[in-house]
């Protein structure tokens, strides 16, 4: 397995886009998920300007617990970056046809297939551990009072953005398989929620509870929006279970998918 | 392994390294059912050399060496039989075609391999990166490696190989031993200064026929005469040939009576 991964590894590592696009994902990640203050800052000054005052201070931000939600949820924004990155990395294989050298090599269909879903493994671990850093920092430094029962709640939130990012990532490797070329891979990948959309939109009145099934729409469900509730609305402050069943339902699929097609191609 | 371009060389060997899927057939290889880890017990080089371009040699290769299991002082090994080592450290896409085609064999020649296959390998060389090919290739078989060699120059194949084989559209139309051709009958090439030289070779009780060709006629010998009965016979009649050469038949010319043999039932294995 660990040696799978090296072997993807070694591709990447001597890649100066990947250093390029990991950078600018882990960098802007940590930026906006630790400006948060700033971003309120600037709502505030916004308001005063017209007549309204917001007292940062109540909205709490980076409170523990709330912390977890909010900024697993902003981060999930980016993940698209990654799935990119994902992207690059799997059509390289094809435009180079380094796949199929890679084969003749002695790797198995599966195992090439193996050591791309362990590097997504590794860059969901990774962007996981980033954003549990800074959302530990920033609520140690902004809670007003620290106890330990809410440092501790919704931790639950993290599995699920590890569970988000990975079903992404996923399809992007599965899209990657299935067109081969980066270009229009990106495209396609940037317009899945759209055309998810525009297809949900058109279901049926009596089918409409199968929005939730739907692939975009499950892994966005995984972690609900949280903003609302400084609105005194209410909102799902937890994770839902049919959700997470539905998206690692689709996060096999993806993979399932990806690997029947790379098993039955000539390469 | 030759055939004209399209004759199914590239595919067969894909087939054999598992890049592509065979609709019908079985093979092994070493006797054992094929899979990914007989795979790294053969070289392969398929069409062109296949690498990152963004990487440089010695990464390419320890690539490779991971992927197959190979140690990384075979690397430094397999550079030095290509002679590469001093270009190692250079990015891949900024070689010469010549040193690509060579890191291809060193990749392939990691982890010790008991067969190599090369397919084309001096594809769209100079003359001076055909003959360091070659060499190199003579040099890996003087090692005691098997080498497969898929090509469709014969004077290379002639040059390098033991055995041939011929495909045609996907066919085997034929195998054998290299020094097998050329035997057979025997043709001989006859000119001398005399006017009734077409009729005397006519006459000859071992001519098959004569046919003209240049300065001189080539005389297709019957089974069991050679070129020393053709001389005394002329001798005895009073001729002296100023021309006589005994024409061995080339792999070129068999290669293209198998294919223009187009109803030739594929040969047995």
């Amino acid at each position: 397995m660990l040696h799978l991964l090296r072997v993807d590894l070694k591709k990447l590592t001597g890649y100066r886009t990947f250093w390029v696009v990991c950078g600018l994902y882990f960098l802007t990640l940590a930026f906006v998920t630790a400006s948060g203050m700033e971003f309120l800052k600037w709502l505030a000054s916004k308001g005063a300007e017209f007549g309204t005052s917001i007292n940062i201070n109540r909205i709490p931000l980076y409170h523990f617990p709330d912390v977890w939600q909010n900024l697993v949820f902003i981060s999930g924004f980016f993940k698209l970056v990654l799935a990119i990155m994902v992207v690059i990395s799997i059509t390289n294989e094809y435009t180079y046809r380094t796949v199929r050298q890679n084969i003749i090599d002695g790797l198995s269909r599966w195992e090439f297939l193996q050591s791309k879903m362990l590097t997504n493994l590794l860059l969901s671990l990774m962007s996981v551990a980033m954003v549990f850093i800074i959302a530990m920092a920033t609520g140690f430094i902004y809670s007003p009072v620290l106890r330990v029962e809410d440092v501790l709640a919704d931790l639950e939130f993290f599995p699920a953005y590890f569970l988000e990012i990975f079903a992404f990532l996923s399809y992007a490797l599965m899209l990657g398989v299935l067109v081969q070329r980066s270009g229009l891979t990106i495209i396609l990948l940037m317009l899945s929620h759209m055309i998810e959309a525009i297809i949900k939109v058109n279901l049926p009145v009596a089918i409409e509870d199968a929005k939730m099934i739907f692939p975009m729409e499950s892994i966005s469900n995984l972690v609900a929006m949280p903003f609302a509730r400084y609105a005194f609305q209410e909102i799902q402050d937890y994770v839902k279970i049919s959700s997470v069943a539905i998206a690692l339902v689709w996060t096999i699929i993806f993979n399932g998918i990806a690997y029947w097609r790379l098993k039955a191609a000539d390469i | 392994m030759l055939g004209p371009n399209g004759s199914g060389k590239t595919t067969t060997l894909g087939m054999l390294m598992g890049v592509v899927n065979p609709s019908a057939g079985s093979f092994s290889w070493f006797g054992e059912a094929p899979s990914h880890l007989t795979r790294r017990r053969i070289g392969a080089v398929l069409e062109h050399p296949i690498f990152y371009p963004y990487l440089s040699g010695q990464k390419n290769l320890e690539l490779n060496a991971l992927i197959k299991g190979a140690s990384a002082a075979s690397i430094r090994k397999v550079l030095e039989i290509v002679e590469l080592s001093a270009r190692k450290d250079d990015k891949y896409k900024n070689y010469s075609l010549g040193m690509k085609q060579r890191l291809a064999i060193a990749s392939a020649l990691l982890n010790d391999p008991m067969i190599l296959i090369l397919d084309e390998p001096t594809n769209g060389l100079d003359p001076m990166g055909i003959a360091e090919i070659r060499e190199l290739i003579k040099r890996i078989a003087a090692d005691g490696k098997t080498i497969i060699l898929a090509s469709h120059l014969l004077d290379e194949v002639q040059k390098v190989c033991s055995h041939f084989a011929v495909l045609k559209r996907g066919k085997l139309m034929h195998y054998g031993p290299v020094d097998e051709v050329g035997k057979g009958e025997e043709l001989v090439e006859v000119a001398a200064f005399h006017d009734d030289l077409l009729v005397r070779l006519q006459e000859f009780a071992g001519t098959a026929s004569v046919k003209k060709e240049k300065s001189f006629f080539v005389v297709q010998m019957k089974d069991g005469f050679h070129s020393l009965e053709l001389n005394r016979y002329l001798f005895d009649k009073g001729i002296v040939a100023n021309h006589l050469a005994t024409r061995k038949k080339s792999l070129e010319s068999q290669f293209l009576e198998i294919l223009s043999d187009t109803d030739a039932t594929p040969a047995a294995r």
